[in-house]
């Protein structure tokens, strides 16, 4: 139970005071009638007594009665309903109390802490005590009880009456024809001889002062002085201006039973208005106001009922009045008490030997004879037998109630309790629960510690009222007692059982104020029941909804939610949410209904779907009328949630796929998933490309360009869009809820801020950006792409997303959708706040939850820049290995500014070359096959050697992957296009490669903030098998030409092994060989050496080819070429081939680079030529060097939707040194994996070198007769002439040993070597200088004919000035046998 | 057999609650919140009276009750805080939990 504004003691004794009834002559009614108050209305203010009286009891011992109030009221005859249940009007105007008494505003709510919970609470509960106060008093009088009877009469007559006494006379009848005819039931009187006391009133402003005097001199005579009083007021005149105010005393006693009238009287006057927000609960609110005088007048309809109440009073009148009631009370009433008490109980002591034994006796004999009256048939008797109104128990009752008016408690107990035990040994239930109930409070009243309080009495009264005598109002006000006693003793729990036991189904009103109480008992116990207390609210709450006492009810849910808010409950807190939702909406507070209904629609809601989708409809419901309501911008909307880290932004109109035949550059959409590789990769072309532009730096503060960004991306800077280029920002929604919503109309909310330092007239920014809708319908989770297009430059920065919500159910058709949409949409607004990704990097970061910024929204529009369009056309999608291609490819400037620097990078550089500079025409040969080579206008034999040079290089060598793209005077203007020519090369690898172009361009002004552009380009090329082409090189064994243009003693043997490996089986044909060209500083394909002199090389399928070709040495130059046959040779030296060649071998090269610089440890294999006399391993490497690089052209014929094409392409060999074989199929990597994985550290490389290398320094050929005839029979030695022709072959200067004696330890030379011998010198020692060549003689001794080896010889070299080297025999050349014959 | 059964934290939010049938469930709910007053009484009485005993059942809160339902719930709800994946406060979602408590609950349909 609350606190209440009174103390227990006040609350009980206020409960039963003293009645005083009033009759008024119709003169003394108009007199207080100029007051606009009525005689006991005039008195009330008054009727508490601020100074003691006594009273003598029985034993004459002196009683104080302390702060006495009675209660003045005029008598009335109506007819009053059963006294057990209230008449509607009585529980109308308790609602209307209850209802107009409302916590205040801001009132004190204190704060209740316990446990974890933090309450606020509003402690009082003035409503409650509002109620009790007129429920106590609208307690209609009962024959059981003589507390609320009339103790006395007030008689008033005016003293502008003609005969006042005449008058007197005639009220004094009136009230004893009340009492005593019979005629009346209802007001009932205490005692049969009630006191009359006269009081003549008289108008000070009208009257004659002296004719009352004497009227009253009259009285005194007759009625004695302790019986009259004459009482004087209004000694103000009615039209007397209120120039002092007066406070007024009734407005807290009077307004309550004025109430009613003002407020239709206000509802009428109100409704001629336009229904504006303002409900009838806050014209209650404003009512109270206009009723106290104070207040504002100018309230229509109000104000003449406030006004003018007590207006004729001066302060001396109420002096007078509180004067009057205090001579009244003491000098007439109590004196009356006193003597009635004396009687009763003179009565009772002389009967009561007698009566109790008489009583009980006649009980006895007449047992069966009382209980007719007991039966059902009449209604009071429902509570037991009816006693007469003399009956001796009654007297003792009535003695006791005298007893505890005038605050006697202690024999009021006494009596109480003698009365209790009659009635209840006389099964008179209602009686005995009344005097069980009075014994109670009576012996609470006593106080002091003298008797227990009997706790029990009060639940057996209240049971027996309610049980026995279905009287609810008594049980009622039984509880009500007993509930603040039992609080007052701290006994909250048996309080809150009590209160809760009251609630019934018949009155919500009843049970909603006692469920309140029974939850602050709760809240108020010792350990406070928090839970409890919350769920009595909401169930109080749930009644006062139905009792209509809405604000009531608004209040109890609001203040259980505190309880039950955050803590999980979800489905209760939902249950609140909803309830809260509703009460706010209907009492007018749309935004606090919003509110509510915005927490039911969270995140992780566990109710059903069709419960979501009810409280969907009536968060929208209720949104759309708020807004209606009051229009105050755009409301935030809970749903749908936005996953605010997945929004992404884009820069940039999007990329238009194809056009025709033209193929656009892919560049970068949303559609595509970011991958962090995949960027790096294009930052790092960006960032070659970068370089490229500023001469091989890269500018310090270098960014990739960023065209999407999304969280992963580096959102810290803010991003740079151009002006008059769309935004397109992807907003990410997901619905939390298990029913779909639709949204429409979605647009982006931004702010914009022109640069002052920019150069455009700053103008008023006008509405310039448009959104535009993209998404409506949403399930799950949803992106919606809006679009922004900026006209101005400057700062903007994107705020959220507006847009319009409506529930949208499935099985609705187009047509009532759209109906049903048009009703509950509502426009509202959702914030983007992006969170940069969470910081880690410090100590304190790691500690907290911090996030970095991220601004990916706050976007710098720059003035326009040049937008290039790249387009493709005839771009194949699938390749043969090798083969060449000629596609075209267009540039186009969209933008406003003309674009320069145009470059490309690529992540395959020698996929693709755009030509030379100066492009030779095309014959017209090669025009008409479509190839994409050129050839020699002039047929050359098939067969021979076309040699050429070409001096190339400078071109090539700044390769780096980036390439100039040549147009035409460097710039491209708005509007401009451009198509060049584009040769595409298959890749050699079969398979499937991803190749990335990157086009940089440059705005044509400079010093811009963005400094350049991109595009990026994604091709996917199908490479096919084509030709698998091997080369070797060996030298030739051959002596050394003599020939003019040999110098030395070289000529090397190129082996040319080509294998159709295509596996395609429709279409592919035949693979021909078109032309074999070679290229290197040294070497040139010198011969072509078939063997059966067929030109026409063509190969099918799995067929193989070898070609043989002999290589001279030439002057160092560039690039030689040799070309193999055709029908016409072809310019390998001019665009497509040439570049495809260079660029294939700079992509060789960066590959070896890649891996020396990835293996790291790798020996350095290039070194300068001084250094390779000091370097053994360097001597030999140069000498075997070969460095020749085969190009194989080829044409392949393909059958393709019957149609034969003719492909065309070519296949390089890097041969690098002599004896090893080289292919044109990449080797696959997978060594430099291994390295990774090899824990042993690396062999130390070998002292002594290995023979292969070391073995070829020395070339060493035998010239001799083949057949030598000899006549054994006359000389039995046949000496044969041998010349040996040692030639070197290195750059170096080559010490040579040179043994010729038999090694007799071999095996195989016995057949041969024992039978012939060198003869002379058998061991040389030579030193050859670099190139030289040597020829020793010799002579070998043959003994007999036969076939003789003479190869025997062995030879040593190594290079000069190595002491520290041994030798190393050189390579045996083939055997070289000699025929001796016999002759 | 019960109709309603839950798990409340010590912070007394509800870790667990199921109940049979759904129009009830908030009434269920708010039942089950509204009894952790009387919870707390009988913990508050219980930590006085018995000192460290290790008895955990409370004893009735209405007089119908199985003793051994408990048991089995508490060993159920032991194994679920066993669970090394389980974070302390989290709601169960275990479905060895749910079918212990799908067990004890009053077979409707």
């Amino acid at each position: 139970m609350a606190q209440c504004v009174q103390s227990v003691q006040e609350f009980l004794q206020d409960s039963f005071v003293p009645m005083v009834a009033v009759l008024c002559s119709k003169e003394a009614d108009r007199v207080s009638r100029k007051n606009k108050l009525s005689f006991p209305e005039l008195l009330r203010p008054f009727c508490r007594l601020l100074s003691e009286g006594h009273i003598r009891d029985p034993n004459n011992q002196l009683q104080t009665v302390k702060n006495l109030r009675i209660c003045v009221n005029a008598v009335t005859t109506n007819p009053v309903s059963s006294p057990a249940v209230l008449s509607p009007a009585q529980y109308r105007q308790l609602g209307e109390v209850v209802s107009s008494c409302q916590p205040l505003e801001g009132a004190a709510a204190t704060s209740f802490k316990t446990g974890d919970y933090n309450l606020n609470l509003s402690v009082t509960t003035p409503w409650f005590e509002a109620y009790r106060e007129n429920f106590l008093q609208s307690m209609p009088a009962s024959e059981h009880e003589f507390l609320n009877h009339y103790l006395a009469c007030l008689l008033v007559v005016s003293s502008t009456e003609a005969v006042p006494v005449e008058q007197f006379l005639k009220l004094s009848q009136e009230q004893h024809r009340i009492q005593h005819s019979g005629e009346y039931t209802h007001p009932r009187w205490f005692i049969p001889n009630t006191l009359k006391y006269y009081v003549l009133l008289h108008d000070l402003s009208e009257g004659d002062e002296q004719r009352a005097e004497t009227v009253y001199e009259d009285m005194k005579q007759r009625y004695g002085s302790q019986g009259c009083y004459l009482l004087k007021i209004n000694s103000r005149a009615v039209s007397a201006e209120e120039d002092e105010q007066i406070p007024d005393p009734w407005s807290q006693y009077l307004h309550k039973n004025n109430l009613r009238y003002q407020v239709s009287l206000v509802i009428g006057s109100l409704s001629l208005r336009p229904p504006a927000g303002i409900s009838i609960q806050s014209l209650f609110w404003f009512l109270n106001d206009a009723c106290s005088p104070t207040s504002r007048t100018d309230t229509e309809g109000v104000a003449p009922v406030a006004v003018g109440r007590g207006s004729c009073l001066t302060l001396n009148d109420h002096d007078r009045i509180r004067q009057f009631v205090q001579e009244f009370t003491f000098r007439g009433l109590l004196p009356h008490i006193e003597k009635n008490i004396r009687q009763l109980n003179d009565q009772l002591v002389s009967r009561k030997g007698l009566s109790r034994s008489l009583f009980t006796a006649t009980k006895k004999w007449f047992g069966g004879g009382k209980a007719p009256e007991k039966g059902m048939s009449e209604p009071k008797s429902a509570c037991g037998l009816l006693y007469p109104p003399e009956a001796p128990e009654l007297q003792i009752r009535k003695m006791a109630d005298l007893c505890f008016l005038v605050q006697h408690y202690e024999l009021a107990y006494s009596c109480y309790h003698t009365a209790k035990k009659d009635f209840l040994s006389d099964q008179a239930l209602l009686y005995a629960a009344g005097a069980l109930e009075m014994a109670a409070v009576s012996a609470f009243l006593q106080g002091g510690g003298a008797r227990p309080y009997p706790a029990h009495y009060m639940d057996t009264a209240i049971q027996k009222y309610r049980d026995d005598c279905r009287n609810m109002v008594l049980a009622e006000r039984c509880a009500l007692l007993s509930a603040e006693i039992l609080k007052n003793q701290g006994k909250y729990s048996e309080a809150a059982t009590l209160l809760i036991k009251m609630t019934s189904e018949d009155s919500d009103l009843r049970s909603a104020l006692l469920l309140e109480q029974a939850a602050h008992c709760f809240i108020n116990m010792r350990s406070p029941m928090v839970r409890k207390f919350a769920f009595h609210m909401i169930l109080a709450g749930h009644r006062f909804s139905k009792a209509g006492q809405r604000k009531h009810a608004l209040r109890c849910y609001s203040q259980a939610m505190q309880v039950y808010k955050d803590r999980g409950w979800s489905l209760a807190e939902d249950h609140i949410n909803f309830t809260i939702g509703r009460q706010s909406f209907t009492l007018g507070q749309p935004e606090s209904a919003v509110t509510a209904f915005r927490q039911i629609l969270n995140d992780d809601s566990k109710q059903t779907a069709t419960q979501q989708a009810a409280f969907l409809r009536e968060y929208l419901y209720v949104h759309k009328l708020a807004q209606c309501l009051m229009p105050r911008g755009l409301p935030q909307l809970p749903l749908p949630c936005i996953l605010s880290a997945a929004t992404r932004v884009y820069f940039g109109h999007e990329p238009r796929l194809a056009q025709g035949e033209k193929q656009a550059a892919t560049h970068v959409s949303l559609d595509q998933e970011y991958d962090p590789e995949l960027s790096a990769m294009w930052s790092r072309l960006e960032e070659q490309l970068v370089a490229a532009a500023n001469r091989g730096i890269v500018p310090v503060g270098f960014q990739p360009t960023q065209c999407c960004l999304n969280s992963q991306t580096d959102n810290l800077r803010q991003p740079l869009a151009v002006l008059n280029e769309p935004i397109i920002v992807e907003v990410t929604f997901r619905n939390p809820l298990k029913v779909s919503l639709a949204l429409s109309e979605l647009s982006l909310l931004w702010r914009f801020s022109p640069h002052v330092s920019s150069l455009s007239i700053r103008e008023p920014v006008s509405e310039q950006l448009t959104g535009e809708v993209i998404g409506n319908e949403e399930t799950l989770t949803t992106p919606a792409r809006l679009k922004l297009l900026p006209h101005r430059t400057g700062q903007l920065s994107i705020v959220g997303v507006t847009y319009n919500l409506s529930s949208s159910s499935s099985e609705t058709t187009e047509g009532t959708f759209k109906h049903y949409s048009m009703e509950l949409v509502v426009r509202g607004r959702q914030d983007l706040n992006i969170q940069g990704p969470r910081l880690n990097q410090t100590k304190e970061e790691k500690m907290s939850v911090r996030h970095g910024t991220d601004r990916r929204l706050d976007a710098i529009i720059t003035p326009p820049m040049p937008l290039m369009e790249v387009f493709f056309l005839h771009f194949p999608s699938a390749l043969l290995c090798g083969e060449i291609r000629k596609a075209y490819v267009e540039f186009c400037n969209v933008g406003a500014v003309a674009l320069c620097g145009l470059r490309v990078a690529s992540t395959h550089p020698e996929f693709f070359t755009f030509g030379c500079n100066n492009p030779t025409p095309s014959s017209p040969a090669s025009a008409e096959h479509g190839s994409a080579y050129k050839t020699f206008a002039a047929t050359v034999q098939p067969g021979s050697v076309v040699s050429e040079v070409e001096v190339c290089a400078q071109d090539f060598s700044q390769l780096s992957g980036v390439l100039e793209i040549p147009i035409d005077g460097g710039t491209l203007h708005p509007g401009q296009s451009i198509q060049l020519p584009l040769w595409l090369r298959g890749p050699d690898q079969e398979g499937v490669h991803e190749i990335n172009f990157l086009f940089y361009y440059e705005s044509t002004e400079k010093g811009l903030k963005v400094s350049h552009r991109v595009l990026r380009h994604t091709v996917f090329i199908c490479a096919s098998r084509s030709l698998s082409v091997q080369a070797s090189a060996c030298r030739s064994t051959a002596p050394p030409q003599r020939s003019a243009d040999s110098i030395g003693c070289d000529g090397t043997l190129v082996f040319v092994d080509v294998e159709n490996v295509n596996t395609s089986e429709g279409g592919m044909r035949e693979f021909h060989i078109v032309q074999v060209s070679s290229s290197s500083q040294r070497w040139r394909l010198h011969k072509y050496i078939n063997p059966d002199k067929d030109n026409d090389c063509k190969l099918s399928s799995r067929e193989k080819a070898k070609l043989c070709f002999r290589a001279t040495p030439c002057v160092p130059l560039p690039g030689r070429y040799c070309s193999l046959s055709g029908c016409a040779p072809i310019i390998s030296s001019s665009t497509p081939c040439r570049d495809f060649f260079f660029r294939c071998c700079r992509g060789l090269e960066l590959q070896q680079e890649d891996k020396t610089s990835r293996t790291g440890s790798k020996n350095k294999t290039v070194s300068t030529p001084d250094n390779c006399t000091s370097d053994p391993a360097a001597i030999a490497k140069k000498c075997n060097e070969l460095d020749l690089t085969i190009i194989v052209i080829w044409k392949a014929f393909v059958v393709e939707d019957s149609k034969q094409l003719i492909l065309e392409g070519q296949l390089h060999v890097a041969l690098q040194t002599i004896g090893k074989e080289a292919t044109s199929l990449m080797p696959k990597e997978e060594a430099q994996e291994m390295v990774l994985l090899k824990f042993k550290s690396d062999l130390p490389p070998p002292v002594a070198l290995p023979s292969p290398e070391m073995s070829q320094l020395i070339k060493t050929n035998l010239h001799y007769p083949e057949t030598f005839s000899h006549g054994f029979l006359q000389d039995s030695l046949c000496m044969v002439p041998v010349t040996l022709t040692l030639s070197n072959c290195c750059s170096a200067p080559i010490e040579v040993l040179i043994d010729l004696r038999h090694r007799s330890t071999s095996a195989e030379s016995l057949e041969f070597h024992s039978l012939f011998s060198w003869v002379g010198q058998s061991q040389y020692k030579l030193l050859l200088r670099p190139h030289e060549v040597l020829s020793l003689a010799l002579r070998a001794c043959f003994f007999r004919a036969g076939v003789y080896n003479l190869n025997t010889a062995r030879v040593f070299a190594k290079p000069a000035q190595q002491s520290s080297m041994s030798e190393s025999n050189q390579q045996a050349a083939s055997p070289a046998l000699i025929i001796i014959n016999s002759t | 057999m019960a109709v309603c059964i839950a798990v409340i934290a010590k912070e007394n939010y509800p870790l667990y609650i199921r109940s049979v049938a759904t129009q009830n469930e908030l009434k269920f709910h708010y039942t089950v919140h509204t009894s952790l007053d009387v919870v707390e009484e009988k913990i508050s009485s219980v930590g006085k009276a018995l000192g460290d005993q290790r008895e955990l059942y409370l004893g009735l809160l209405y007089p119908t009750e199985d003793y051994k339902m408990f048991r089995k719930l508490h060993n159920s709800f032991t194994d679920v805080m066993c669970n090394p994946f389980y974070n302390p406060g989290d709601p169960i979602q275990s479905k060895a939990f749910n079918g212990v408590v799908s067990g004890m609950m009053v077979q409707t349909g």
